[in-house]
């Protein structure tokens, strides 16, 4: 795994993760994936990193939070009344 | 103009959203509660000035971020360059393919991220300085488009972007620390 290919995927890695990449450079780079198993590797371990940060920050709301906000919400209506 | 009736209807959809952003900008849930139900009074009493049809979910986290800066930020800005020091790129991959075989690595990638508990991913978010961790929040935690990030925290695109980057690379090296306090790594892997 080296060579011009692979840098342009590794420098646009992110950028390509996050949907940020106009489509030909897109497309250069998923064509390039489909030949280099070493940069495969690569975006598919950052994939999964992604989604495990994503879902084991998600919290659930204590549902007496959610009284209590809705109570202050409607507090501040009728005060608007 | 958006109407006020239709405000607990077309924003409380987001609650829980806001609040596990703000559980990790605060660090604590009661200001986490505190902080989300100022923002959603704010965001009500300013209902009549946000433009129905425009992006309802970054103007919400516009004003949390903004709530959480001015009123309940404890750290000072610091200069955040030095903070985090230099990460090398692809940190925690590089780590674990540092394994002799690629299914040798394969197996620590999967022990690494099926063991990061939940608290690992928090406490690593949390300990990145503010002006990383709110970007990495933002795109990470939310999925907002590097324009919209860029947007509600008032700064260029090109900002976002050098932020983003570090702070990911800073959380891998975090992550890679709790790995290894796990003992889900193996004995010879190489220390950071």
């Amino acid at each position: 795994m080296s060579g011009r290919k692979c840098d342009e995927a590794l420098t646009n890695l992110y950028q390509y993760l996050d949907r940020e990449i106009d489509t030909a450079s897109s497309e250069r780079i998923r064509a390039h994936l489909d030949d280099c198993s070493g940069c495969l590797d690569i975006f598919e371990f950052e994939v999964r990193l992604k989604v495990v940060v994503r879902e084991r920050l998600s919290e659930e709301v204590p549902p007496e939070f959610i009284d209590r906000l809705r109570a202050a919400l409607d507090r501040e209506s009728v005060a608007d009344r | 103009m958006a109407d006020q009736a239709d405000f607990e209807r077309d924003a409380l959809q987001y609650t829980r959203q806001l609040f596990s952003a703000a559980m990790r900008m605060t660090r604590n849930p009661s200001d986490a509660e505190d902080l989300v139900q100022e923002t959603f009074l704010k965001a009500y009493r300013a209902y009549h000035t946000y433009e129905e049809g425009t992006n309802l979910k970054a103007w919400l986290y516009r004003i949390l971020t903004n709530t959480y800066i001015n009123n309940y930020r404890k750290e000072s800005r610091r200069p955040s360059e030095v903070d985090l020091g230099a990460v090398e790129d692809l940190y925690l991959y590089r780590r674990i393919g540092s394994e002799e075989s690629a299914e040798a690595a394969r197996t620590t990638e999967d022990r690494v991220l099926d063991g990061l508990v939940e608290s690992d991913i928090k406490q690593a978010v949390e300990d990145l300085p503010e002006n990383f961790r709110i970007p990495v929040l933002l795109a990470d935690l939310e999925g907002f488009s590097y324009k919209e990030i860029a947007e509600i925290l008032d700064i260029p695109i090109g900002t976002v972007m050098s932020r983003l980057h570090r702070g990911r690379k800073a959380l891998q090296r975090r992550l890679w620390e709790f790995a290894e306090n796990r003992g889900l790594l193996p004995e010879d892997a190489e220390k950071p």
